[in-house]
């Protein structure tokens, strides 16, 4: 099959709180094709973790996802039932999370938590479960398999439950990987080590993998292609090379610019930020939703919400600036510095 | 009055620990620190976790007493202040504003809670220079009476750092001080550091394991490894000619936001982080180091080099030496 792994159309995730909705994501469109990296990103609050949540199907229970469709190599899962659900989740697509300390059970040996996803998958014995376990765990690296099946997470370092959290999540060979922050606890000779074996991995089993990351390093370092969102809605896709070599979104620009990368950014240079807080999410958008933060902001940008429109070459945008003007201040961003030192 | 705000000489903190089965073990958490800081200078401190550098912290602001060694803050022996003093000295920015304030006290009780524990002041001096702190911070006013809750994480770390300067101290320690923020957060409190930095000639240590931060506002940069520095010096000579192989890979290891940036291949480093229970002979470093041969596994290596130090037997970048040639980064 050369069809995506996933298609999802019109995402939208909502929150009934008192007296009114939280809309956390606002109808979300992804495509990822087999043994692509799709790295969806953003700051806390953008709606990237309930994305992901509503495509693992593990929404929490206050909140309603509604979608024109999810579908996983084809089949249309927006509407499968619970059991469906625990048959594909673990199997056919599986995720992995930011924090393996909490996402590992502490009262359960590594092998046996390990052996509970494929007996529930598959009709295995105890011995076969135990040599696909051992074989998995050998793949990502780690040392003396056979005895680390019989610890317990916390017997392992960070970097250790987190090669344990992949090959869990690759027992049952899935279509699609879903990690949320995968090195975000790591340190950085770790995150560089784990970044490399989920792509190792990726290449060689053509899995489709959605990172969720607010690091541009680490986009910058495994993606393919970058979704940028922001407060719910996608504003920014393209190729990673693409939009991290010119970002058309001026919320892209910003981050981009509120970053020091050493051996360009000057020592004690005023970095660019964005300013003002993620709105909060309630209603409908009636216009842009990054026009308060804007510096480019105009009159336009308030006349009603901004469509994401095709600009070409595989990229869009959601946003009323021309896509190739050219003719941007690079220096807008660090102008809020010296108005707010001078206030 | 020498020109070294803060200098530790052969500062070791050892914690006893018990295993399961009664067994007594030391933890050695500083192993031999020399550092010194120069007034208005920042020193970045960077390393894997575990290495020590928070142990670092907490005894610089006198929450742990050093094992052994020497602790002078300007000039004087750290133990010979006592602790309000101490604190009017030296002042810490702790990564988490969430878990840092008060939730129930308002920011202006909070940001004028280290003048009312001193007794500096009465009531409205102190309410005036509360106002003051905010504003040098960028604190709107209107946010003087809320409560943590109602800020934002940046808004929040802008109170930690009001907090700290309101006594005026000569010394502040940021611990991860953005870490916790998010991209466009992280980059408003980096400019306010070095604003103040600037403008009240602070000195500064900045732990940070973002090396890009760390070289954005550190003079000085020192590399730690399980409990000691392995190489110290000017930010720019260590960021361009690191000596050690460790420093060396944790500045390959960052990961730039750039079009075109690859995934770095880091030699030796898969291995495990060893247990400060049990550090490893020689030179700590070598069941890592891609360079170790037997005399590092036999002999730790001296302190070489004055400016910039290091500890290695096999310095990266060394004319003449073993190695002379860094191996070239490779790139897939």
């Amino acid at each position: 099959m050369d069809g995506p792994i996933l298609e999802v159309e019109g995402l939208r995730v909502d929150i009934p709180i008192d007296g009114g909705v939280l809309k956390p994501v606002r109808r979300v469109d992804l495509a990822v094709a087999r043994g692509e990296t799709v790295a969806i990103v953003g700051e806390s609050g953008c709606g990237k973790s309930l994305t992901a949540l509503s495509i693992m199907g593990l929404l929490p229970r206050n909140a309603r996802a509604t979608s024109d469709c999810i579908r996983l190599n084809g089949e249309d899962v927006s509407k499968a039932s619970r059991r469906r659900w625990r048959q594909l989740r673990g199997d056919r697509i599986a995720m992995i999370f930011q924090d393996p300390m909490t996402a590992l059970d502490p009262c359960y040996r590594i092998g046996d938590q390990m052996f509970e996803i494929l007996r529930q998958h598959r009709r295995v014995t105890k011995g076969e479960a135990r040599a696909r376990s051992v074989e998995l765990l050998r793949k990502v690296g780690v040392p003396t398999p056979e005895e680390r099946l019989s610890q317990y997470p916390h017997q392992l370092s960070g970097g250790l439950r987190q090669r344990v959290m992949i090959a869990m999540a690759l027992l049952c060979e899935p279509e699609l990987i879903i990690a949320d922050e995968p090195t975000t606890a790591l340190d950085v000779t770790i995150q560089a080590q784990i970044l490399r074996l989920l792509r190792d991995i990726q290449r060689e089993t053509q899995i489709g993998l959605v990172l969720i990351t607010h690091d541009l390093g680490v986009v910058a370092g495994v993606a393919d292609r970058i979704v940028v969102m922001y407060g719910g809605e996608v504003v920014e896709t393209g190729t990673c090379d693409d939009v991290l070599g010119a970002p058309l979104h001026p919320y892209t620009e910003g981050l981009m610019r509120s970053i020091p990368v050493t051996g360009e950014t000057a020592r004690g240079e005023t970095l660019g930020f964005i300013p003002g807080v993620v709105p909060r999410q309630s209603g409908e958008l009636l216009r842009c939703g990054f026009l308060e933060r804007c510096p480019y902001a105009r009159e336009e940008c308030a006349a009603g919400p901004v469509a994401l429109r095709d600009v070409g070459a595989g990229r869009s945008m959601r946003c009323v600036l021309p896509s190739d003007d050219g003719v941007r201040d690079p220096d807008i961003w660090t102008r809020f510095e010296s108005e707010e030192a001078a206030s | 009055m020498s020109a070294e705000a803060l200098i530790m000489r052969g500062v070791t903190r050892d914690y006893p620990v018990g295993t399961a089965f009664g067994k007594k073990q030391t933890l050695r958490a500083l192993r031999g620190i020399d550092l010194s800081v120069r007034r208005g200078q920042t020193l970045g401190l960077v390393g894997e976790s575990g290495c020590g550098k928070s142990t670092l912290a907490k005894i610089l602001l006198g929450v742990e007493e050093a094992s052994s060694g020497e602790v002078l803050v300007e000039g004087r022996p750290i133990s010979e202040y006592g602790r309000l003093d101490r604190a009017g000295l030296i002042q810490p920015v702790f990564q988490d504003p969430y878990s840092s304030l008060n939730p129930r006290m308002t920011v202006e009780a909070i940001i004028a809670a280290p003048l009312q524990v001193r007794g500096v002041g009465d009531g409205a001096s102190r309410r005036r220079r509360t106002r003051e702190v905010a504003a040098q911070v960028g604190l709107p006013d209107h946010l003087i009476s809320a409560y943590p809750s109602q800020l934002s994480g940046g808004q929040r770390q802008r109170v930690a750092i009001a907090r700290a300067l309101i006594g005026e101290p000569k010394i502040l320690i940021c611990d991860e001080p953005t870490s916790a923020l998010d991209v466009s957060v992280q980059s408003q409190i980096l400019n306010l550091l070095h604003r103040l930095k600037r403008e009240l000639d602070l000195t500064m240590i900045l732990i940070s394991h973002n090396l890009a931060v760390v070289n954005h506002l550190a003079d000085e940069v020192a590399v730690m490894y399980l409990g000691q520095i392995v190489e110290c010096g000017p930010s720019e000579e260590v960021f361009a000619r690191a000596r050690h192989p460790y420093s060396d890979a944790l500045l390959k290891a960052v990961l730039p936001p750039r079009a075109g940036a690859r995934l770095p291949e880091l030699h030796g480093l898969e291995a495990e982080f060893p247990s400060p229970l049990n550090p490893p002979s020689g030179c700590a470093f070598h069941p890592r180091c891609q360079f170790a041969d037997s005399l590092c596994v036999e002999r730790a290596p001296e302190r070489k080099g004055d400016d910039h130090f290091y500890r290695c037997h096999h310095p990266l970048g060394k004319a003449g030496g073993e190695i002379t040639a860094r191996p070239a980064p490779e790139t897939v």
